[in-house]
């Protein structure tokens, strides 16, 4: 394995003047992202970020064990590839550093909150019924702004899961995917990390909530009343049968929720947030992700084995997410670059409906935390302010907020549209494959699912909000 | 050798043994499903990619021949999950489903227990 990426990094290195010449036409294009400027890359990297996502999208369906046995590397792999052009061709660390940076804070959030959930078991003693899972679902929503939608998704899907085990069909985990682990976190900036990272840059905390919530309140009362039509037609009744004298909801190692709280205040150790929080750099990781961590080992080694066992602790789900996208945020690097370049240089045609669809769009297959950052400065870019001066932020929030509502709208809802489009999506249909449940493929998912119900509501949203 | 019954497995916690992809089950049954991982297995004939069955007089023997090494994959908390139906009795009554959890333990034991309601088995 280490001979053939040796090779193929070789090979990309011998060719380097037929790539040179290939970039000539746009090696005088710079571009400042994350603070930094950089050489436009060539078009043709985008292809290892395109490689990646088909594989994403086929290896599950037509090479399921080949995928299994060897997405780590494939994604490795076509990662490094990008690296290697972005040092050999470029000699641009900067954007790979900030890229790796980014992944850290990712990651770091994903397992702490991956191995906190996994020591929490929650029972419901309820029937499942169409109206007791949509208030189930409105109540993940809402909680998802205040544990992120990862937190929520990795606390709720088991007890989800449970309660409709009798009358289980993939749309119940799909509207889960839909509500709990997208469209709910958009109030605030602990919901889903495109809106952190806009707070990091000076959008207020409650800007989000001020601005955003009939939005959101559309978005998931829409999603509810498709979901609720989707449920009623559910023939199949919950035969579970609800023990008396028992709670309705009974929690078992909640010590562990003390984690969660600990993980939750870590978001805002930065020192971007606080001042005092001292910086790390030029290491790629801070505080934040050191206490994340901490928080993951303190709490795995500190769980009961009787609640590990009972919520099938694997580390699997999130070693799978933890793979595939440092494939995803290595390769997506210039692919995110050329969108900036290109939305900026054209950003004078870009309308508020522009950005609603093109950050959606982008955030169904990209990371929609770099997508917001982007679109955001190209937004800012329109109106001459600057995303890395926090006065600009400040002033473009007050005088053109419409921008900037259809872009966070359409990073956090519009990553419910495809399996890959945000973290805890792929965990939720790990966690409920190993429950038994046969999910649907990535195709089948997006065609079955995301277009006939999403898309109607995205465009109710742009056609109420962002029509002009 | 003596031939147990599911019950009597779960009662007297007989434990199987697993080599490699290999699972030894202490009893015979009819399989329905098997999740193992993300996989759900639902093919058991002979042409099967996914799992080879095969029925000894005392026991039954499973090769998980997606898998190198079981306990590479599989977690001390994880559970490979079986629906099955008692040798002997009607397939064809839903009562006599049973859904049983195999936990990978120590010297090549493999502890069976009947699930409970904590662990998330969709039949």
């Amino acid at each position: 394995m280490v001979k053939k990426v040796f090779f193929i990094v070789l090979m990309f290195f011998v060719s380097r003047n037929l790539f040179a010449a290939e970039s000539k036409p746009l090696v005088d294009s710079l571009i400042t992202s994350g603070g930094h400027t950089s050489q436009l890359p060539h078009p043709i990297i985008v292809l290892p970020f395109l490689v990646l996502l088909l594989l994403i999208a086929t290896g599950p369906i037509f090479y399921k064990h080949f995928w299994e046995r060897n997405y780590h590397k494939l994604s490795i792999l076509l990662g490094l590839v990008t690296v290697s052009y972005y040092f050999g061709f470029l000699n641009d660390f900067k954007s790979v550093e900030h890229s790796i940076t980014e992944y850290i804070s990712f990651i770091a959030l994903l397992t702490s909150l991956f191995i906190a959930s996994g020591s929490i078991l929650i029972k419901v003693n309820f029937k499942a019924a169409p109206v007791s899972n949509v208030l189930f679902l409105l109540f993940g929503a809402v909680i998802s702004n205040l544990i992120g939608t990862t937190g929520a998704s990795m606390l709720l899907i088991r007890p989800f899961i449970k309660m409709n085990r009798e009358r289980m069909k993939p749309y119940l985990i799909i509207f889960f995917i839909f509500i709990i682990s997208n469209i709910g976190g958009a109030l605030t900036p602990i919901g889903d990390p495109p809106l952190f990272l806009g707070f990091l840059r000076g959008v207020p905390f409650f800007w989000v909530i001020e601005n955003v919530f009939p939005i959101w309140l559309i978005g998931i009362l829409c999603a509810l009343l498709f979901f609720f039509l989707f449920d009623i037609s559910n023939k199949k009744t919950a035969d579970t049968v609800t023990e008396k004298g028992k709670h309705l909801v009974e929690l078992k190692g909640s010590k562990n929720l003390i984690y969660f709280v600990v993980i939750i205040i870590a978001v805002f150790i930065d020192p971007k947030v606080m001042s005092w929080v001292p910086s790390l750099s030029p290491l790629p990781f801070g505080i934040r992700e050191i206490l994340m961590f901490s928080v993951a080992i303190a709490s795995f080694k500190t769980a009961d084995l009787e609640i590990l066992k009972a919520n099938e602790f694997d580390f699997e789900p999130i070693k799978e997410v933890a793979y595939l996208f440092v494939g995803i945020f290595l390769t997506m690097i210039p692919a995110l670059q050329l969108i900036a370049f290109e939305s900026r240089v054209y950003s004078h045609y870009l309308t508020q409906a522009t950005f609603y669809w093109s950050t959606g769009a982008l955030s169904s297959v990209l990371d929609n935390a770099p997508t917001y950052l982007n679109f955001l400065s190209a937004a800012m870019g329109k109106f001459g302010l600057d995303i890395n001066l926090a006065a600009d932020v400040k002033h473009f929030v007050v005088v053109d907020d419409v921008y900037l509502r259809a872009i966070s709208v359409g990073a956090v809802f519009f990553g419910a549209m495809t399996y890959i489009g945000n973290g805890p999506n792929f965990m939720v249909k790990s966690i409920s494959e190993r429950a038994g449940i046969e999910m649907p493929s990535f195709f089948t998912y997006i065609v079955k699912y995301s277009l006939p119900i999403l898309l109607p509501i995205f465009a109710l949203i742009w056609f109420l909000f962002f029509r002009g | 050798m003596t031939v147990y019954t599911l019950d009597e497995v779960i009662k007297n916690k007989i434990n199987g043994l697993y080599y490699g992809n290999r699972i030894l089950l202490p009893f015979k049954a009819q399989l329905l499903k098997v999740i193992i991982e993300s996989d759900i297995i639902t093919d058991f004939s002979r042409s099967s990619k996914g799992i080879q069955l095969v029925e000894h007089q005392e026991y039954l023997d499973l090769y998980f021949l997606e898998y190198k090494g079981l306990s590479e994959s599989i977690s001390k908390y994880e559970a490979i999950k079986i629906v099955l139906v008692d040798e002997g009795k009607n397939i064809f009554d839903w009562n006599n489903h049973r859904k049983i959890a195999l936990y990978l333990a120590e010297k090549h034991k493999v502890t069976i227990e009947e699930t409970d309601a904590d662990i998330l088995f969709i039949e």
